[in-house]
């Protein structure tokens, strides 16, 4: 009985949990990131991640490696930063040393291990893939902040504007269904119903309450067609509204986001290449590598830089005040 | 000009036997704000939703419903949406999107308007209902009576010329109630909306309203001002089921007859005019029932009419306790702020108590800890004279505590009210001639036999709250838990649960309510109790209860302050009055 009272105060926790990081991250300090058109974050933060995805090449992958925990940085603070790194890095290191336990291509021999070479090429290799991995890992952590949920279906919404109605009305469903379980299934538990620990038991008992949930969707989804069409859904030509709109500053971000990437992808389709096998063969130093490198410290460092410069311009304002 | 005209109207559904409306011809003046009332099941919801195109049922409809001299069900699409704007009774299922801004624009959207247009009429109406605040939250984050709000403004955006609203404030609490019956008020006389309002809560809305509906089983009964309704409906019909939800004003007025006690003279709806009312008809020589009491006159109030003999020794010394917390403490996470602080409450064993307190305060929660659901990290709490820890398995919920949640909906898991009880009857292993036996002494009890073969959910409030009352009773509790019990349920519905309350008591039961009703609790129970702030600040009998508190008490209460004492319910009132007449 203790066992299953002590998992009921649990869930009541969560309950309050869920509230009280939804409340954090409302109140969360807006950065100058989020203020930006969705479609500038869009393209900047996927052209990232892709950018960072096709290469293999240690600078690329460093600055930009740099660019994504920076941002991660500005955007939820130092103590965060410093928790996802003390995950992150051990992986970035796992990784790494995987990669020379099952090849053992290169020339450079560093030791014995298991009778089998490991070799300096394959450590190398393993690194810049981890490194890649988890640069791609932070630039998504980015992205994931900054596009709030209204951002992608205001995205979706110019494309398919129902599929931006069917999303934000499934992503306001979720939470009305997930209480709704947790009502339940309190409610079976306090008349004392499937409590016992057998496994059957509680099988059946889930499969109950998630029957009775089916019936309680489909009972409110028919009052929310009502208020739909009471609300003159279904007319001819709907519109879509948002609110975004185009600003000047957005039109030169957008010019400069995009002017840098053609720059980058020009430099690394035209140099910037690497090898791994049998030698490594890579850091060099010729025009459309260094236009390579120019192009992803801009790009890479950029938001991260944005925001710095916010804060900078924020303190310089407050000591003023 | 009458801005909506119905003549002749009659309904009968698809497949249906009889007309759910039959006859009905009423007219609805430009700017008026009209309130029907009438018991569940009379046909209210119909006739409001055959008002909107959108929303009509499907049926056989003779008669005619016309807007500004056109039938409705030609008007165009487009009229039909912006014109009448309909707001329902649950505030979270009307709700279609996840963002208030994109609500508030939805409907704006469906009409096909551009941004510009979107923008300017969305901050035109934030600023009038004062949304502002919460403009970019979340939808499921607002509190019910924000919900509700936020329904009527994403309707009103649509600039309607009429309102309907088929009983919004059923599923608020009462402050949050009356700030959306204010903001009702407010579009009326402000922008000269015309409203039509379902409602079962008639305290609030007689005052303000020109023109009450009172319906009768499928037809309108009355239709008149407020002020004649009183009168007309005893003239009417004296028994209908609807005089026990009118004002407390016009209750008294009408019982004690009016003026003259012929029904004469101006009926008052409001605290301040019943008071004026009592204060020009009546003496007040006998002050209190207590010396009416005494003077060997049997007491006569409806505690009494509801099957109950309530006697509280004036010495609790000798009475068992059903539920003994001392100094508890509770809160859901250690960085959060205690929800019960220092609370010390004693139940004794076969009594009604209702726990009275504030929204959000954590009333639920100590149900939910005497209910074993949450656990106290410091105190004491006993039921039936052990410690709750000792209750080992689910023997807590054998034969001891049942709690009803707020919405009883969520108790049903099968798909016809009998499989659910049957479901209770097989976790208690009994056997089938048992089972049927007691499932059909339950029904015998609450009066639901006849609603055994329907779908759970099919069901109305309060035939929803008997048949999850059923399920708990099969457990055989000796002490109930009820969550809110007469939230959304008509006051005749009312009356028949604090009947069935008075008979479980009567039957050795312990029965525990939290409640917002403080009309409910003067009535009923036998002990109210005060939760604020984590704890029981005051426990008395409801006359002691609610003649001291000034403000949260129940209107009666406040009509007859000074005047007569402990005078708490209407009843009370009426009885104090022909004492006082007689002598």
């Amino acid at each position: 009985m203790r066992k299953t009272k002590e998992s009921k105060g649990n869930k009541g926790d969560l309950d309050f949990a869920e509230k009280r990081t939804a409340n954090a991250l409302y109140k969360k300090r807006a950065g100058v990131t989020e203020s930006f058109h969705p479609v500038i974050l869009l393209v900047y933060f996927v052209g990232m991640a892709a950018v960072t995805m096709v290469t293999l090449h240690p600078v690329l992958l460093g600055v930009s490696f740099i660019g994504a925990v920076f941002c991660t940085g500005m955007l939820t603070g130092m103590r965060k930063l410093l928790k996802s790194l003390a995950y992150s890095i051990p992986m970035l290191a796992v990784i790494a040393v995987i990669n020379p336990m099952f090849v053992h291509k290169g020339e450079t021999i560093l030791f014995f291990y298991n009778n089998n070479p490991v070799t300096l090429e394959a450590i190398l290799y393993g690194a810049a893939a981890a490194l890649m991995i988890v640069a791609v890992f932070y630039w998504f952590k980015c992205y994931s902040i900054v596009m709030t949920s209204d951002k992608v279906i205001y995205l979706f919404g110019r494309i398919l504007p129902r599929l931006s109605l069917v999303l934000s009305m499934t992503l306001g469903f979720v939470p009305k269904l997930k209480k709704q379980y947790k009502k339940i299934s309190a409610a079976q538990k306090s008349m004392g119903m499937y409590a016992s620990n057998s496994v059957t038991d509680r099988v059946l008992s889930r499969f109950r309450v998630l029957s009775a949930l089916v019936g309680w969707a489909l009972e409110s989804s028919v009052e929310t067609a009502d208020s739909m069409s009471a609300k003159g859904y279904g007319l001819r030509g709907r519109s879509s509204y948002a609110t975004y709109s185009w600003t000047r500053r957005d039109l030169f971000i957008l010019v400069f986001v995009l002017l840098a990437l053609g720059v980058l992808t020009a430099g690394m389709s035209l140099g910037a290449g690497v090898g791994f096998y049998p030698a490594f063969k890579g850091i060099s130093a010729g025009l459309w590598d260094i236009v390579a490198y120019a192009g992803i410290a801009v790009l890479g460092l950029f938001a991260g830089l944005m925001e710095l410069w916010e804060n900078i311009k924020w303190r310089l304002f407050v000591s003023k005040v | 000009m009458a801005i909506i005209r119905i003549e002749g109207l009659s309904f009968k559904y698809n497949g249906a036997q009889e007309f759910a409306l039959s006859n009905v011809d009423l007219e609805i003046e430009r700017g008026g704000f009209v309130v029907v009332c009438g018991e569940s099941g009379c046909g209210k919801s119909t006739l409001l939703k055959l008002l909107k195109k959108q929303l009509a049922p499907k049926g056989e409809r003779p008669g005619k419903i016309l807007y500004d001299g056109v039938e409705i069900q030609s008007l165009d699409e487009r009229t039909a949406a912006c014109d009448i704007g309909f707001v329902m009774q649950n505030p979270e299922n009307q709700i279609v999107t996840d963002k208030v801004w994109h609500e508030l624009a939805f409907g704006l959207e469906s009409l096909g308007e551009g941004s510009g247009a979107i923008r300017r009429k969305v901050a035109e109406i934030s600023g009038y209902f004062g949304i502002n605040d919460w403009y970019r939250k979340r939808t499921d984050e607002l509190s019910g009576g924000q919900k509700q709000l936020l329904n009527l403004a994403s309707v009103m955006v649509m600039q309607p010329k009429v309102l309907i609203l088929d009983e919004p404030t059923s599923q608020l609490d009462p402050i949050a109630a009356s700030e959306f019956i204010a903001t009702l008020k407010k579009l009326n006389s402000e922008l000269g909306l015309t409203i039509i309002l379902a409602e079962h809560r008639l305290e609030e809305v007689f005052p303000i309203a020109d023109k009450v509906v009172v319906m009768n089983k499928a037809g309108v009964l009355l239709y008149d001002e407020p002020k004649k309704i009183g009168g007309l409906l005893r003239e009417a019909d004296p028994e209908h089921k609807m005089q026990f939800g009118l004002p407390t004003a016009v209750r008294v007025f009408k019982d004690l007859g009016g003026v003259d006690g012929g029904g004469k003279g101006e009926c008052p709806l409001t605290v301040r005019d019943g008071r004026e009312y009592l204060e020009r008809n009546f003496t007040n020589g006998i002050k209190s029932l207590d010396g009416l009491n005494a003077a060997g006159k049997p007491p006569n109030n409806s505690r009494d009419a509801a099957g109950d003999s309530k006697t509280i020794p004036k010495n609790d010394a000798g009475r068992e306790y059903a539920v003994e917390i001392g100094e508890a403490f509770f809160r859901y996470e250690r960085s959060l702020p205690d929800v019960l602080d220092g609370l010390s409450l004693d139940i004794y064993d076969n009594e009604f108590l209702c726990i009275l307190g504030a929204n959000g305060a954590g009333k639920t929660t100590l149900l939910n800890v005497i209910g074993g659901v949450n656990r106290l990290y410091r105190g004491r709490l006993r039921i039936y004279g052990k410690k709750i820890k000792e209750y080992l398995g689910v023997s807590l919920y054998r034969h001891n505590v049942a709690y009803l949640p707020q919405n009883p909906q969520i108790l049903f898991i099968k798909s016809d009210v009998e499989d659910d009880l049957k479901e209770v009857a097989k976790l208690l292993k009994l056997s089938k001639e048992e089972t049927e036996s007691k499932i059909n002494a339950v029904c015998a009890e609450l009066n639901i036999a006849h609603l055994l073969k329907k779908h759970p959910y099919d069901l109305s409030g309060g035939e929803q709250q008997k048949a999850a009352l059923a399920k708990l009773l099969l457990l055989e509790p000796r002490l109930i838990l009820l969550d809110e019990p007469t939230k959304g349920i008509d006051a005749y519905s009312k009356r028949v649960l604090a009947g069935i309350l008075a008979g479980l008591k009567k039957n050795g039961k312990t029965v525990v309510t939290v409640t917002h009703d403080v009309e409910f609790a003067a009535e009923y129970a036998d002990r109210c109790a005060m939760f604020f702030d984590g704890k029981i600040v005051s426990l008395d009998t409801p006359e002691r209860f609610f003649s001291e508190n000034n403000y949260y008490t129940t209107s009666a209460s406040r009509m007859s302050r000074g005047f007569y004492d402990r005078a708490v319910t209407a009843a009370q009132i009426v009885e104090l009055c022909r004492a006082n007449r007689g002598a």
